[in-house]
């Protein structure tokens, strides 16, 4: 087996644009949540906040290549290039068939879904369709728009499995690497903000209803007054390379992935559940064959859920107690759903960089049925040379990465 | 509608539906090798066509033979004159 390492990193976040916004943003501990006025006009959606990400300069991409992307496209071209840029690696320089892309999402661009819906049901007119619309509503638009835009001829692959997209995105990019198929993968993940977005979670009870006057003051990982989700937006994109690879052309590298697992529960299609979470952790902790001491620190799914929540705190508790640290990010960020695994795994990789873990934002009061747990209130200043990424999808999908510091 | 009017609609399409700027819309340019469209956008170019000046030209067997900006100007003409 190839070793895998991780050698850029770019980010579209409710933060900004940049990793350093991001982590510039969970440093100082502001929250990118807001009241959604747009949203007042629809009918029985409870929510009305989210954390959406700006989009800009869309128009540096040139028109041929931006007509097939919506927005979560965009927002993955513009990460995927800032990725590209901080790896170093020229394109041109690389042997064609072996750099792709493995980029994830929910679905394709909701906006535009939404938009070819409306000719089709309301006006329907068949010749009011864009030519490029079709294109921004695969499942596999951001990939494929990645993969044109930057010219990559590897493999070229979504991974859908909402919220744990852009892990699995992550993970399967790794076990290809690792299997000597291919050298580079641009790996990562990309979602946007729509009312159905939301209201998919709404219908189920799973948003945040009680902070539409206060949107700063949630989603609430971990906390005794949490009450929900609240979705965001963006893109987060690694460059994941083989480590020979890595090493000839004197890159930097952030991490290398020592091991991930992927599984179903079995269970329900809405609920997580803590057997299932365990089982994915623990074939994780397996593959890259450490014991649950040698995790410094956790970054968690936990999106602030009643439910969710309790099931990842029980999950954590069993492996690992009161040991690793653990955080949420979705408090700054909400929870950027297709993309959340992969910009707050990069988010990660910059406090292993920094030797600091920052605090679940908004996690004041540990809620009862969430301790046990190692949870972080403050920023902790430590070594961290191991982390563990967990991310948790409907459809009962988990979805786990270790990553370890280079010596 | 005379013919300066059909010149600045077509225009406006492509300025706003492909973004080229107004000092490279000259009647001799070439809408694939000078403005750079491809097949994709005669699909997009129709149908701005149908809705800027309300005709039915999706079927037309004549805009294959459409090339310059000029071929536009003259095929809306002839369109328009012939009350399609």
């Amino acid at each position: 087996m190839k070793r895998v390492v991780i050698t850029g990193a770019g980010v579209i976040s409710p933060l900004g644009s940049g990793v350093r916004s991001l982590m510039e943003g969970i440093a100082s501990g502001t929250s990118a949540v807001r009241y959604m006025e747009e949203w007042a006009g629809y009918c029985g959606m409870n929510s009305h906040v989210a954390a959406p990400a700006e989009m800009k300069d869309e128009k540096k991409i040139p028109r041929q290549c931006r007509r097939s992307m919506g927005r979560m496209s965009i927002f993955a071209a513009q990460a995927a290039e800032q990725a590209l840029a901080d790896s170093g690696i020229i394109i041109s320089e690389v042997q064609p068939d072996r750099m792709g892309c493995i980029i994830g999402s929910t679905t394709g661009s909701a906006v535009s879904i939404s938009k070819a819906f409306e000719i089709m049901l309301f006006q329907k007119d068949l010749s009011l369709l864009p030519s490029s619309m079709f294109f921004q509503c695969m499942s596999h638009s951001a990939a494929m728009n990645v993969a044109q835009y930057l010219g990559l001829t590897g493999y070229v692959m979504a991974t859908s499995a909402a919220c744990a997209s852009s892990l699995q995105a992550v993970g399967t990019g790794y076990e290809i690497i690792a299997s000597g198929r291919q050298d580079i993968l641009l790996c990562g993940g990309a979602d946007e903000l729509h009312p159905s977005v939301t209201g998919s979670f709404d219908v189920v009870f799973a948003t945040s209803v009680k902070y539409n006057q206060t949107p700063n003051k949630t989603p609430r990982p971990f906390d005794k007054d949490r009450d929900g989700l609240v979705c965001g937006e963006g893109s987060g994109i690694l460059v994941l390379e083989e480590y020979e690879h890595a090493l000839r052309r004197n890159a930097k590298i952030y991490a290398e992935i020592t091991g991930y697992n992927t599984c179903g529960s079995g269970s329900h299609i809405s609920q997580s559940e803590d057997k299932s979470i365990v089982q994915c952790i623990s074939g994780t902790l397996k593959n890259a064959q450490i014991s649950y001491e040698e995790i410094d620190y956790i970054n968690a799914h936990a999106t602030g859920t009643v439910q969710g929540d309790k099931e990842e705190a029980a999950a954590i508790k069993h492996i690992f107690g009161n040991t690793a640290p653990v955080s949420s990010l979705k408090g700054h960020i909400g929870h950027t759903l297709g993309a959340s695994g992969a910009i707050e795994l990069i988010a990660a990789l910059h406090m292993m960089e920094k030797g600091v873990i920052y605090p679940t934002f908004n996690l004041d009061e540990i809620a009862p049925d969430c301790e046990g747990i190692n949870h972080l209130m403050e920023p902790v200043e430590k070594e961290i040379n191991t982390i563990l990424k967990n991310c948790f999808a409907f459809g009962g999908i988990n979805a786990a990465l270790v990553c370890r510091k280079m010596k | 509608m005379n013919e300066q009017e059909i010149i600045d609609i077509t225009n406006k399409v492509f300025e706003e539906s492909f973004e080229i700027e107004k000092d490279r819309l000259k009647p001799e340019a070439h809408i694939f090798t000078d403005l750079g469209l491809d097949s994709l956008d005669i699909v997009d170019l129709v149908a701005a066509l149908q809705k800027s000046f309300g005709v039915n030209i999706r079927n037309e067997e004549k805009v294959r033979n459409i090339r310059t900006l000029q071929d536009i100007y003259d095929f809306i003409s002839t369109i328009k004159r012939e009350g399609h």
